[in-house]
């Protein structure tokens, strides 16, 4: 079998599940309103995991823990700048984009000139971004511009457009890893450091380049979300550490580098906000639903890994 | 009239007097250095929260009342790490502490060194159970239940209720969903249908409304905890929704909606939190104890309400992107340590 072998076919079948169990409770009605809530949450799940998934690649060790500071202090300065005004929603995704660069360039200015486990580099850094989001703006939520919310908040054929915003990344992604040079040279890096560079790649461009994007994709994450929620809070990217990761892995891509899988990426971050609108909608109380959720992941992670190997 | 009653009587008039004379037997407390142990800086609330302790503090050291009024805050929200803090604070020679703890238990063992050490601790919001310091509490299942108590006057004929609560595990979110579920039980034309944990961030509680609203009958109105109200009624306008009655928490955003909502429909509802500006009253009741003033080890601070008649004064007082605040004078401090005598 084929498809039994694609490890994102399981985060895929999981999400499905959790949907399929979530709408049987609402007799059919709310099944529309469910999906276009899980496109809409599970996108920004989905732009960061993406982000996270090209760095986990890179091998092991590779990581970005700065992914929740480097959204909160993007969004944080393209607000401020944009001060709810009209017409500077573009203005505002420079900035965002521009803080996105600088992190990722620090990032791997402190990996590679510092000699630093990127685990600590990315964590010392992330304490740097958020105390600059502090100090910039004190927690202040500033609202996005009307337009740039209305579009966060909107849909195009009937999907919501932040759920598009993710799918081009996605497919972007997918292209550059699949069809191009770079993508080859990624995943080789990734698989064996030492082979990589005496084969001739150079790897230190790709670790940058990864390190940015990464940065990149965060900063527009957070720019999204913003816009999506009504402003800019301190605690916004909290929870995105550990969704980012959990994505990556449930989604079917090897923790160990050299494997990544975009579609599963996808399919996990809609599945991480169903199970929770499941557990919820059934009044699973929060020790409960903690305790499945992590059980729920074990469970993927062990079928699309047991597969994988075999195949 | 028995002699103990005499002399129950002759002490409580004794005590009344020594409250009146209280100012003049005061220890000068000039010389004296106050600092704020903090667990946590990032969310609007611990912001308005830090400022208004620097404004008073920096107030305070120009006036002379005492000599320093130092704020710090530990970066990564651990009580081992503010344990580390408070003996800082002991070893550079502080007289007093004020304290919001990362944990109820887990710092006593450093307050207790404290003590020990001759400093007085005074614990609010996030307060400490060691017996020797001082503690400045809400009455957060109050508050839960006044919730109810204002939807049954608005809405009594009751309906279905969605729940929206904060931080699993953490003692304020058990306290605030205790009296929520005490008011229900009381009215019991109320029923929750649903109950999500929106962390007190206004994006979390809007994910996890979006996730449960499908499975839900029609709500009439939601409960909250401060911090969510805002994405609550977010969702149920991405939903198509009627927008039900949301119980709000001061936040400058929730404020402005709701101002929004009522010069366009009407829109009437009740919103209540406690006052970041609790740090103040923590800092005088502190300044007082070192004055030598008899402070009883457990305070109650009272939640600032905003009704319907003072939403425009609250709007107008509150910058953008904050939360609504009330600064403690001296004057506030010694009035609820009188109440708590």
């Amino acid at each position: 079998m084929k498809l039994f072998s694609k490890p994102w076919l399981w985060s895929w079948l999981a999400a499905a599940a959790a949907f399929a169990v979530t709408a049987a409770l609402t007799s059919g009605r709310g099944g529309g309103e469910l999906a276009y809530a899980a496109l809409s949450f599970g996108a920004f799940a989905a732009i960061v995991g993406l982000g996270q998934m090209l760095v986990i690649t890179l091998g092991p060790g590779n990581v970005d823990l700065s992914i929740p500071a480097t959204m909160t202090l993007a969004a944080t300065l393209a607000l401020k700048a944009m001060g709810s005004q009209p017409g500077t929603a573009f203005l505002g995704l420079g900035i965002a984009l521009a803080v996105g660069l600088g992190a990722g360039l620090a990032n791997y200015a402190l990996i590679y000139l510092l000699r630093l486990p990127p685990i600590i580099a990315t964590l010392a850094a992330s304490l740097v971004y958020q105390s600059v989001a502090i100090w910039s703006n004190r927690g202040l939520r500033i609202k996005p511009p009307t337009g740039l919310a209305d579009f966060a908040t909107g849909r195009f054929l009937g999907l919501p457009n932040v759920a598009w915003v993710g799918l081009a990344l996605a497919i972007v992604v997918w292209v550059i890893l699949e069809r191009s040079v770079w993508g080859r040279w990624l995943l080789a890096t990734g698989q064996n450091l030492r082979v990589a560079r005496l084969a001739g790649i150079p790897v230190e461009l790709v670790r940058a380049a990864t390190y940015i994007s990464v940065a990149l994709f965060s900063a527009l994450a957070g720019y999204l979300l913003a816009s999506f929620s009504g402003g800019a809070a301190l605690n916004m990217g909290q929870e995105y550490l550990l969704m980012s990761i959990a994505v990556v892995v449930i989604g079917g891509s090897s923790i160990a580098g050299g494997d990544s899988n975009v579609p599963g990426v996808w399919g996990a971050a809609l599945f991480m906000f169903l199970v929770v609108s499941m557990l919820n909608s059934y009044g699973a109380v929060a020790g409960l639903r903690n305790v499945l959720t992590g059980t729920i992941i074990i469970a993927i992670v062990i079928a699309a890994s047991t597969r994988r190997n075999r195949a | 009239m028995t002699i103990s009653k005499m002399l129950l009587g002759a002490a409580s008039l004794a005590m009344v007097a020594g409250l009146a004379q209280a100012e003049s037997h005061m220890a000068d407390t000039s010389g004296k250095r106050i600092a704020l142990s903090n667990n946590y800086a990032g969310n609007s609330w611990r912001q308005a929260m830090l400022q208004t302790f620097e404004e008073i503090g920096a107030q305070a050291v120009a006036d002379g009342k005492v000599a320093a009024a130092d704020a710090y805050t530990t970066s990564e929200n651990q009580a081992t790490e503010q344990a580390a803090q408070i003996q800082n604070m002991i070893l550079q020679g502080y007289d007093a502490i004020v304290l919001n703890a990362a944990s109820p238990t887990a710092l006593n063992g450093a307050v207790k060194e404290a003590c020990d050490a001759g400093l007085v601790v005074v614990s609010f919001d996030g307060i400490v159970t060691e017996p020797c310091a001082w503690r400045i509490a809400v009455d957060f299942a109050a508050m839960g239940k006044e919730e109810v108590d204002y939807l049954a006057t608005r809405l009594p004929d009751g309906g279905n209720l969605l729940e929206i609560r904060g931080l699993a595990g953490v003692f304020v979110d058990d306290e605030i969903s205790k009296g929520i579920h005490e008011g229900v039980a009381e009215h019991d034309q109320f029923e929750i249908v649903g109950s999500v944990h929106g962390d007190w961030a206004q994006d979390v509680a809007q994910k996890a409304v979006a996730g449960i609203l499908p499975s839900l009958p029609d709500i009439v109105g939601v409960v909250t905890q401060g911090g969510d109200g805002y994405g609550a009624a977010q969702a149920f306008n991405a939903a198509g929704r009627d927008t039900p009655l949301i119980v709000l928490g001061n936040r400058q955003d929730e404020l402005t909606w709701w101002a929004e909502q009522r010069d366009a429909n009407g829109y009437e509802t009740l919103s209540l939190s406690i006052a970041p500006g609790v740090a103040s009253l923590a800092f005088w009741v502190s300044q007082q104890i070192l004055a030598g003033a008899e402070v009883p080890k457990d305070l109650t601070v009272p939640f600032l309400k905003i009704t319907q008649d003072t939403l425009d004064d609250a709007l107008a007082t509150t910058p953008e992107g904050s939360v609504a605040n009330v600064t403690y004078t001296l004057e506030d401090a010694q009035k609820v340590i009188a109440d708590a005598g």
